[in-house]
């Protein structure tokens, strides 16, 4: 039996968590794909921003399962976006939501976990997406732009 | 063997009495329980309602930070109100009364630069404050803990 050097890996329940972050990592990729073409060229560089976070996120998440001894979960065949996209305001209610699902399925990984790094890093991810859905929010022209609790499930 | 008899009767006569003086001297020297160490979430709520006051007086102080102010107001008095229930949760208060109010804010300066920067600065602070908490918490209260860091540097993006 092959002990990992540094530490146990988390217990089950934290790694579902985990899959489940990892799963709103893909669909957020999808969304930024998505947006782009309805974003006029102010938005180039917070999209860009935002694609570059969530595959950095997506590609530390699959290595930690690996490292775990599970098969990462790949990204869905297809995604259907909760409203149409059509045009900048329904581009920026979709980041929205990308970033708020994203959020509270880190945090869920916060309440699962005990181990420090894993904890470190969902808080992270956590408030990584908390920060650019408030930013889209702003560019929405909604207020509140922030949420009191980022994260927690409605 | 009379004697020695009563000798040892005498003798197991008295254990009770001598292990009662025994406990009852530990009983006398043994030092108050100590109190419980400080919940950490207080210092967090309290962190929060310092800062829900003084953003709540920027409001009327400096109109143009009104809409900002009162953001942040709502949302640290909404991070107030969550982790003191979470503390009184876990740790009922003894008696009914409240806890120690804070010392009441000093005024709020009427410049909107510095107001803006007393608001940035105290809301960095608590974002470090609640993220530095985290790894170290019970899961059950990490993602509270979490939502308030997050929320913070969220309320931070909207002060600009």
């Amino acid at each position: 039996m092959r002990q990992p050097s540094s530490s146990a890996p988390p217990p089950a329940e934290s790694l579902d968590a985990v899959q489940a972050a990892l799963g709103a990592e893909h669909a957020a990729i999808w969304v930024y794909g998505l947006v782009s073409a309805f974003l006029p060229e102010q938005f180039e560089a917070p999209v860009g921003e935002g694609t570059t976070a969530h595959r950095a996120r997506r590609d530390t998440t699959e290595r930690l399962l690996a490292d775990a001894g599970q098969t990462p979960r790949p990204p869905e065949p297809a995604y259907v976006a909760p409203q149409p996209v059509t045009d900048q305001a329904s581009a920026l209610a979709v980041l929205v939501v990308a970033e708020s699902d994203t959020a509270v399925a880190w945090r869920a990984v916060l309440e699962r976990t005990d181990d420090k790094a894993l904890r470190t890093s969902a808080l992270e991810a956590l408030t990584g997406a908390a920060v650019r859905a408030t930013r889209w929010r702003r560019a929405a022209g909604e207020t509140p732009a922030a949420r009191a609790f980022p994260g927690q499930p409605a | 063997m009379n004697v020695a008899r009563r000798d040892v009767l005498r003798g197991l006569a008295l254990l009770p009495v001598a292990g009662g003086l025994a406990v009852g001297t530990v009983a006398c020297t043994e030092e108050p329980e100590p109190p419980p160490p400080p919940d950490p979430l207080a210092d967090l709520a309290a962190s929060a309602r310092a800062d829900a006051d003084a953003a709540t007086a920027i409001v009327s102080a400096v109109p143009a930070l009104a809409a900002v102010a009162g953001e942040v107001a709502a949302a640290r008095d909404e991070h107030a109100t969550a982790l003191r229930a979470e503390v009184d949760r876990e740790r009922p208060p003894v008696s009914s009364s409240t806890p120690p109010s804070s010392a009441p804010p000093a005024d709020p300066p009427a410049d909107e630069a510095a107001a803006r920067e007393l608001l940035a600065g105290s809301l960095d602070a608590a974002h470090q404050q609640a993220a530095d908490l985290v790894a170290g918490l019970p899961a059950y209260r990490a993602g509270l803990v979490g939502s308030v860091a997050a929320g913070c540097a969220s309320l931070r993006v909207v002060l600009g």
